[in-house]
């Protein structure tokens, strides 16, 4: 990539004609044994050189299906109609030959997953000089020092090794980095990004996402980001496009979407967000119900079932995505939004978008924890509160009669679970003929904790950081190495299994995946049941039980004879839930309980507990890599790196004044759904991946990647961070870190 | 890679010692080597039975026996597989077991390699077309003469298959199939292009009979493995990359493709082994298959033990080989 080349971009980019990529009409049916399936419907959309166009929506909104079609991915029988023309030319229904001329030349692609997304059985230099070759005709040689350059360009460190290493030797940040590289090989006019960043920690999410920006200033290509995250979206795009049931129903300038969404959809989204930037007792909106099927879709506005202001029109015609009166810019300059004399056109596909000129999502949406299927009309909504109010009330009836729980605790909350410096240690053997031992994966060094009674404490990490071990530890399903853990006084760790077992009945287990933890060959009264059978308190009232379960996460206590398959996501991580109040546990831990649902669908889990809580008087142990959603339920946090905790404290003095540099770059690398605030919020930003636990970094296990080390301590100061390991060191009122040279400071 | 052939060289002792004695032990409770020597008539004399009970070492112990065998220590020196002797037959003193099964060892293991190799070759070509064409008619067709050569027993087949031989001789008025024996020795000495047409001869139907089953769910395999491969994200990037199809599937299908598939061709070669014996048996070659009915024709149980050793040997070397070209074909696996 030259300077000259450059300055061509540019020239072009001020030219006239500048549209890149102009979809228009494009709609995708995949063939099926029940019909049909219209995956993505008359969508159209123009992208502007150098531009970056963001598409959001859930899963199942099309949104990828569109790109694929772009990109002429999709399999042979899907019927793809409707024109997308790169460069003025069309390139839908292209020869192969004609298409691969195209591909990687002019648009390029980047997926979603990098640990599938590299081939495994060929070294990474190999695979980006495969790409420079498909197009140019240069030497091997030529084509290997272009990819050099291109690992450079993504800042890998030490390129000329890493070409000529394979796919598992690389973390899943930096081969999401040789993908984008290989996009920008021949510098695109277009890249489009799946998901780039889905699978990635928050940290290494933004290395990868400077890593993309990076490329486009070199490449000048305009970028087409698709993902579910409104925060990456806030802070990577220009424009966006908001995606559901296979249509695009809004779309303008991204502070326009964000700040003043026209259409319900858009609203609700932004609504039932849990926010970094919001307050802890904020009531988030679910949108109930849950998306359309594609193989029946509604007549009308796909939206319509599960809209608050639907009305008969909605549910007759499908409205046009429409150019809106923006009456409201006035509004906006003074929000400090960048609209300048006339920004891109905002379109909403609403029969009443007038109506929401100014609303919000509180005015619209039930800040409710029920889930109901049809219509989220009031009434409905209403009468399955009040049934599930009546539910909470026998619940709580049943659990007074139970010695000690109903009391509530006047002065200070009693400490249920307490964990004395766990250590768990997974051994690794090594190849030879005696299989020895050679060393241990250091899951869990040294962690201590309480958990109180009616208190969430949460534990965040990155992956690998040991979390789930150690909320298993504290369960006692995996034995410890050392450590000691207690539950009301009594030590947990040395029972056996026969001891332990009673003791289950009080600490019960939600899973990260509602499709793997429910048995699908069980129905879901069953399911509830089992618990009780397990433990012999299955009377004949059993079944009356399991609906009474059922009505307290808000399900429809008559689909107990239901399996799971025939829930969505959110309704099955609600019947686990149930399971696991099936024994009147007093501690519930949460294991990623809502990392595997769509944001709308989440909100409404995460209301269900806070109510749980409120009215079982229940304790959460809540394990999560989600801040936000940290910032919103917990009371305590503890953030764990490489199994040490680092940092524990209230919630709003952590998020408010985060001590520990590991904590200030996890919570500054969280994108804001908030275009403004996301573009001039200050970065702390941190380099390279979570070393391995097998082999952690002496001293301080963060200082590898610690940006207070790397920039601003002395050699002196840094040979502490070297050779002590930093000890939790309170900084009063309960706030401990463990650093030795931490310093509060404000984030956001 | 050496440290770990030499653990996976040791590890398969203790299965092969294990193997063996309870081959030895089901094979010593099967019948009595002596039986028909026994049933004789006229009734053969007391000395002449102890002389060959004596000669078989049925005058002693089972483990006795097993020990024997195995070491050879305390025998008459044709016994003790550690110093190379299988033991005596019931087929007459002269009939040494290692020669036979030296002998004919070639003789089978031509037939096992030809069929394997042509197996996997058609396997593989018709999984990759199956796969590509997924759902068309030829997709169908292929998977429908998958089924119907699963269905098939060797055994019948086989007969049909040298009736058919028989038939297209008759035919065409020549001899291009023959359809009894293995030609090994009929030949030798005659110019190249004769021996190659002999052995083709003798080769051609029990080669197509035994490799059937073995093609059979060997496509079927690559087909699955293919379309897997076909769908994943790597194959998604080559095509974005701006590949033309058939390189993708040539470099980056069809290679990732063809690893676990070694992994099932291994664990076919004991199938393989058993088709050769009803193959060689209806074809009367003179090979390990033949070899080892005779052994149990004539409750002849150091023979048997010979044979199923040996075949026991070919697995696990088997396996061995997949393990390593596994090594050698995904650089992930590394054996240190």
């Amino acid at each position: 990539m030259t300077t000259e080349h450059m300055n061509e971009e540019h020239t072009a980019a001020a030219g006239a004609d500048d549209v890149v990529l102009e979809v228009s009409g494009l709609s995708v049916t995949f063939p099926s044994d029940d019909g049909p399936l219209p995956a993505v419907r008359e969508v159209s959309y123009e992208l502007r050189r150098g531009e970056a166009l963001g598409i959001v929506g859930e899963s199942g909104s099309g949104k990828s299906v569109t790109s694929m079609a772009i990109m002429g991915l999709l399999p042979r029988n899907a019927k793809v109609e409707g024109s997308a023309k790169l460069l003025g030319q069309e390139i839908i229904g292209l020869s192969d030959k004609r298409i691969s001329e195209v591909r990687g030349q002019k648009i390029a692609m980047i997926f979603q997953d990098p640990l599938t997304s590299l081939n495994p059985v060929y070294t990474i230099g190999y695979q980006i000089a495969e790409a420079v070759l498909a197009h140019r005709k240069v030497s091997k040689k030529a084509a290997m020092d272009r990819a050099l350059e291109l690992l450079e360009i993504v800042g890998i460190p030490s390129p000329e090794q890493r070409l000529r290493q394979y796919p598992h030797e690389l973390s899943g940040g930096m081969r999401q980095r040789v993908v984008i590289a290989i996009a920008m090989a021949n510098d695109p006019d277009v890249i489009i990004a799946d998901e780039p960043t889905t699978a990635l920690d928050v940290t290494v999410q933004a290395q990868v996402l400077e890593a993309l920006q990076k490329a486009r200033q070199e490449t000048g290509a305009a970028l087409v980001l698709i993902t579910h995250d409104l925060g990456v979206v806030a802070g990577q795009v220009d424009r966006v496009g908001v995606m559901y049931a296979g249509r695009i129903v809004e779309m303008g300038a991204v502070e326009e979407v964000f700040y003043r969404p026209r259409m319900p959809y858009a609203l609700g989204l932004l609504g039932s967000l849990p926010r970094l930037d919001g307050d802890r007792g904020d009531r988030l909106t679910p949108i109930l119900g849950t998306p359309p099927s594609l193989r029946d879709l509604p007549e009308g506005c796909g939206f319509a079932p599960r809209c608050p202001m639907a009305r008969d029109l909605c549910h007759q015609e499908e409205p046009r995505l429409a150019l809106l009166e923006t009456g409201d810019r006035q509004d906006a300059v003074e929000d400090g939004g960048s609209v300048e004399g006339t920004g891109p056109a905002h379109t909403a596909a609403c029969h009443f978008s007038e109506e929401l000129v100014g609303a919000t999502a509180a005015d619209l949406f039930r800040a409710t924890s029920v889930d109901t299927e049809g219509v989220g009309s009031v009434a409905e909504v209403e009468a399955a509160e009040s049934s599930v109010a009546g539910a909470r009330g026998e619940y709580l009836d049943e659990l007074g009669e139970e010695p000690g729980r109903a009391g509530s605790g006047t002065a200070e909350p009693k400490v249920l679970l307490t964990a004395t410096d766990l250590v768990k240690n997974f051994p690794i053997r090594s190849k030879g003929l005696l299989r020895r031992r050679i060393g241990d994966v250091q899951a869990v060094s040294g962690i201590s904790l309480d958990l109180r009674e009616r208190e969430t404490l949460a534990l965040v990490g990155e992956s690998g950081c040991g979390k789930s071990t150690t909320a298993r530890l504290l369960l006692n399903l995996i034995k410890l190495t050392s450590g000691e853990v207690s539950y009301l006084g009594r030590p947990l760790h040395d029972l056996t299994d026969r001891r332990m077992r009673p003791l289950r009945k009080d600490l019960q287990l939600v899973f990260q995946d509602p499709f793997a933890s429910l048995d699908p060959r069980m129905t879901v009264a069953d399911i509830i049941a089992e618990p009780m059978r397990i433990h012999g308190s299955a009377h004949r009232d059993a079944r009356k039980r399991v609906s009474e379960l059922l009505e307290l996460v808000g399900l429809n206590p008559e689909h107990g004879s239901r399996y799971p398959h025939e829930f969505s996501g959110g309704q099955r991580q609600r019947i686990g839930v149930a399971r696991a109040l099936s024994l009147n546990p007093r501690v519930l831990v949460l294991d990623e309980p809502v990392s595997a649902l769509d944001v709308s669908i989440q909100a409404g889990v995460i209301n269900l507990l806070e109510d749980l809580q409120d009215e079982l008087g229940l304790s959460y142990l809540f394990v999560s890599h989600d801040l936000s959603v940290v910032k919103h339920i917990a009371d305590r946090v503890a953030v764990m790196y490489l199994g040490k905790m680092v940092e524990t404290a209230t919630t709003d003095q952590l998020f408010s004044s985060p001590a520990h540099p590991y904590t200030q770059a996890l919570i500054s690398a969280i994108p804001l759904p908030d275009p403004v605030k996301e573009r001039t919020r200050e970065r702390i930003t941190v380099t390279g991946d979570i070393p391995s636990p097998a082999d952690p970094p002496s001293g301080c296990r963060f200082r590898t990647r610690c940006p207070k080390f790397a920039n601003e301590l002395s050699d002196a100061e840094r040979a502490k961070c070297v050779e002590e390991p930093p000890e939790l060191m309170d900084r009063g009122a309960g706030h401990r870190d463990a650093c030795h040279y931490s310093k509060v400071i404000e984030l956001i | 890679m050496l440290v770990y052939t030499m653990r996976r060289v040791l590890g398969a002792i203790p299965v092969l010692i294990l193997a063996s004695v309870l081959t030895f032990v089901m094979i010593d409770v099967s019948g009595d080597p002596l039986a028909d020597v026994r049933m004789a008539q006229p009734p053969p004399s007391e000395e002449v039975l102890q002389q060959a009970e004596a000669r078989l070492y049925l005058d002693r112990s089972m483990p006795e026996r097993y020990w024997l065998w195995m070491t050879g220590i305390g025998g008459n020196g044709d016994i003790g597989l550690l110093q190379g002797e299988f033991g005596p037959s019931t087929q007459g003193p002269q009939y040494d077991i290692g020669t036979a099964i030296a002998e004919r060892l070639w003789t089978t293991l031509r037939l096992v390699g030809a069929a394997m190799v042509f197996a996997l070759g058609l396997a593989i070509v018709t999984g990759v077309i199956s796969a590509l064409r997924q759902y068309s008619k030829l997709d169908y067709t292929l998977t429908f003469i998958g089924f119907l050569a699963l269905a098939l027993p060797t055994f019948w087949f086989a007969g049909i298959m040298q009736a058919a031989g028989v038939k297209f001789n008759q035919l065409v008025g020549d001899q291009v199939f023959a359809t009894i024996g293995d030609g090994r020795f009929r030949a030798q000495g005659e110019p190249l292009w004769d021996q190659f047409l002999n052995a083709f001869a003798h080769m051609a139907l029990p080669t197509i009979v035994l490799m059937l089953i073995s093609f059979a769910s060997w496509s079927r395999y690559q087909r699955t493995s293919m379309l897997e491969v076909m769908n994943s994200d790597y194959v998604r990037l080559a095509r974005a990359k701006g590949l033309r199809n058939h390189t993708v599937i040539r470099r980056h299908a069809l290679r990732t493709a063809l690893i676990p598939l070694t992994t099932v061709v291994a664990i076919g070669v004991a199938g393989v082994i058993d088709g050769a014996i009803l193959t060689e048996v209806v074809f009367q070659w003179r090979g390990l298959g033949d070899f080892f009915i005779t052994a149990v024709d004539n409750n002849d149980s150091f023979a048997l033990m010979g044979w199923l050793l040996l075949s026991g040997v070919m697995v696990i070397l088997a396996n061995l080989v997949a393990d390593l070209l596994y090594a050698v074909l995904d650089p992930r696996i590394r054996y240190e």
